[in-house]
């Protein structure tokens, strides 16, 4: 601890220093493209689980087709939620995070936030493995561009999660 | 009148300069001499609320009758980019000395 800042510290006990803001916008400032990542992996995966669901086949039984279209439509539920999801974090992001400053640094951040919607719009729609990849990489070079603007580096590595796709990550330090 | 004031800093817009808990010294002289230049540190009276004070940079002199203040912080900063310019006798003075943990 510096010697002048122990002397302001311990003035403060005999007569407080008044308050210089460095004053914030009311929005709370808490922003992380990580929920729009987890969201966009959790799309990739389901479209992994039903494409890897075995289709019940001419001679299935009645139980066997119930317990297959279960499954699908858990998948189909959670896929569709969890790409309006993405789309929705992605939104929040550009909205009410990202500004017309940023865009001078990042001059493709609109058309990166654009596929992002796009591709999402689409992995809901369709059983479509492109579109969720798509809206994945959306997010991850979205993340990229948000850590650089508070100073961070990235890394790309291999996500902890079954999809085993790519996911990107600040490098704190 | 001694010319040295102290603040404490609180809020995150000028971070990474200042970070909440720092302590400026601020020069309430510096500006007979000379008037703002574009990237001082400077604490003003806040023009939205003025019992309170802000610390900011200044980004834009205007005719030295005005300047446009913005946080190091560009994207949580509530500066000039919303409140317009500040005229010159809103400014306590100029930060000289920042005191860091």
């Amino acid at each position: 601890m510096s010697l002048l800042y122990s002397l302001a510290r311990a003035l403060d006990r005999f007569s407080p220093a008044p308050v210089a803001y460095a004053h914030c916008d009311i929005p709370c400032g808490i922003y992380d493209p990580h929920h729009a990542q987890m969201a966009a992996h959790t799309v990739v995966r389901m479209i992994d689980l039903i494409n890897q669901l075995e289709k019940p086949g001419p001679n299935a039984t009645p139980e066997q087709r119930q317990e297959y279209n279960a499954k699908l439509a858990r998948y189909v539920f959670v896929k569709e939620q969890h790409a309006e999801i993405a789309k929705a974090e992605v939104r929040i992001l550009w909205g009410d995070y990202f500004k017309p400053d940023h865009l001078k640094t990042f001059p493709d951040l609109h058309d990166l936030v654009w596929k992002a919607l796009k591709s999402g719009s689409k992995a809901r729609q369709e059983i479509n493995l492109q579109a969720a990849e798509d809206l994945l990489k959306a997010t991850n070079d979205i993340a990229s561009i948000y850590w650089k603007t508070k100073g961070l580096e990235t890394i790309t590595v291999k996500a902890p999660y079954p999809t085993e796709r790519q996911t990107v990550y600040p490098k704190f330090r | 009148m001694f010319p040295l004031h102290r603040f404490r800093i609180e809020d995150e817009s000028m971070r990474p300069t200042l970070e909440p808990g720092d302590y400026v010294l601020v020069n309430r002289w510096a500006y007979r001499v000379r008037p703002p230049r574009r990237g001082d540190l400077v604490v003003v009276r806040d023009p939205e609320l003025s019992d309170r004070f802000l610390v900011k940079r200044v980004s834009e002199t205007q005719a030295s009758t005005q300047i446009h203040l913005e946080g190091d912080n560009a994207a949580v900063s509530r500066d000039s980019r919303a409140f317009g310019a500040v005229p010159l006798d809103r400014i306590v003075g100029k930060v000289w000395l920042r005191l860091k943990p």
